[in-house]
């Protein structure tokens, strides 16, 4: 089935045409929430979402872009909302479970294991995926789409909407800031 | 140290994808027909046809209802008036219907 045939067959409302987005498009949208999220329940509520959301929106896409290009724009889109939504809850106090009467944290958040990593780079892995949570949004947004997902940069500035350049240099000072913290984490 | 952090910053290099859980795509379509679902069994009510058929019906009930008061003779309750209902009420609780039993200055 070509991109066209597909997206004519989800615009007709075709369930075959649905499963066969899902099918070959699931591991894309769920590794990318993943590698943003660092949570596999997250990222698996995320990943339905996408698919809803363009089970929903199918009609006003209009293929200017690569269908996998829109996929990981929502993909991202929805990640990142989320992230900014559990900070909120954070700010007002629904995780202050996690805190004490000395402002400590009572339990550390665990860290993250990715499940395609090799398990001699298990740990390492763990201490970067904890400095990419730390970077802002849009350098975390290119370095995983780059890292967990291996696209191009020419591929990323199309989710992005935004040039070359631009995620050059986002990629350049991501791993400026992910240097600077390790190197502070392991001093 | 250097080396340190360059063997953390590269250690996601060969990374393979994460695989979607199993029976994804089962639980996509099970949480979609929970979403979707409300909304078309809400749906069928602001069809046109039936809002029509739902006027229609009320319509009808109304004409019976006249229709029935009309063809019905004046029976003597129906040509009581309020002034004689209220009077019997009045005598039967003793109560002075012409003023107010309210009226605190009645026994002066």
């Amino acid at each position: 089935m070509t991109e066209q045939e597909l997206i004519k067959g989800l615009q007709k409302g075709d369930e075959n045409a649905f499963r066969y987005l899902v099918e070959n498009y699931q591991d894309r949208v769920y590794n990318t929430a993943l590698g943003v999220l660092h949570n596999a329940e997250d990222a698996e509520d995320v990943a339905q979402e996408v698919f809803i959301q363009v089970y929903r929106s199918i009609h006003s896409f209009k293929g200017e872009s690569k269908l996998s290009t829109w996929l990981y724009r929502i993909a991202t889109t929805r990640a990142l909302d989320l992230i900014r939504s559990k900070k909120s809850k954070k700010r007002f106090g629904f995780m202050q479970k996690l805190f004490g009467d000395s402002n400590e944290p009572l339990m550390e958040i665990p860290d993250f294991h990715h499940p395609g990593v090799k398990l001699d780079q298990k740990e390492s892995a763990a201490k970067l995926f904890k400095a990419i949570a730390e970077l802002p949004e849009n350098q975390r947004i290119a370095f995983t789409l780059h890292k967990i997902e291996d696209l191009s940069y020419q591929e990323i500035s199309e989710v992005m909407k935004t040039t070359v350049p631009a995620v050059e240099s986002l990629m350049h000072r991501a791993k400026q800031n992910l240097r600077r913290s390790l190197e502070k984490e392991n001093s | 140290m250097a080396n340190r952090t360059d063997d953390i910053l590269s250690s996601l290099d060969g990374i393979q994808r994460a695989k979607a859980p199993d029976f994804f795509y089962s639980r996509l379509k099970a949480r979609m027909e929970r979403q979707l679902l409300p909304e078309k069994n809400a749906g069928w009510v602001l069809r046109p046809v039936y809002a029509i058929i739902a006027l229609f019906v009320v319509l009808l009930i109304n004409a019976a209802v006249l229709m029935r008061d009309s063809q019905e003779p004046s029976s003597n309750l129906a040509s009581t008036t309020d002034t004689e209902t209220m009077q019997s009420l009045a005598s039967e609780y003793r109560v002075n219907y012409a003023g107010s039993i309210y009226d605190l200055n009645q026994d002066k």
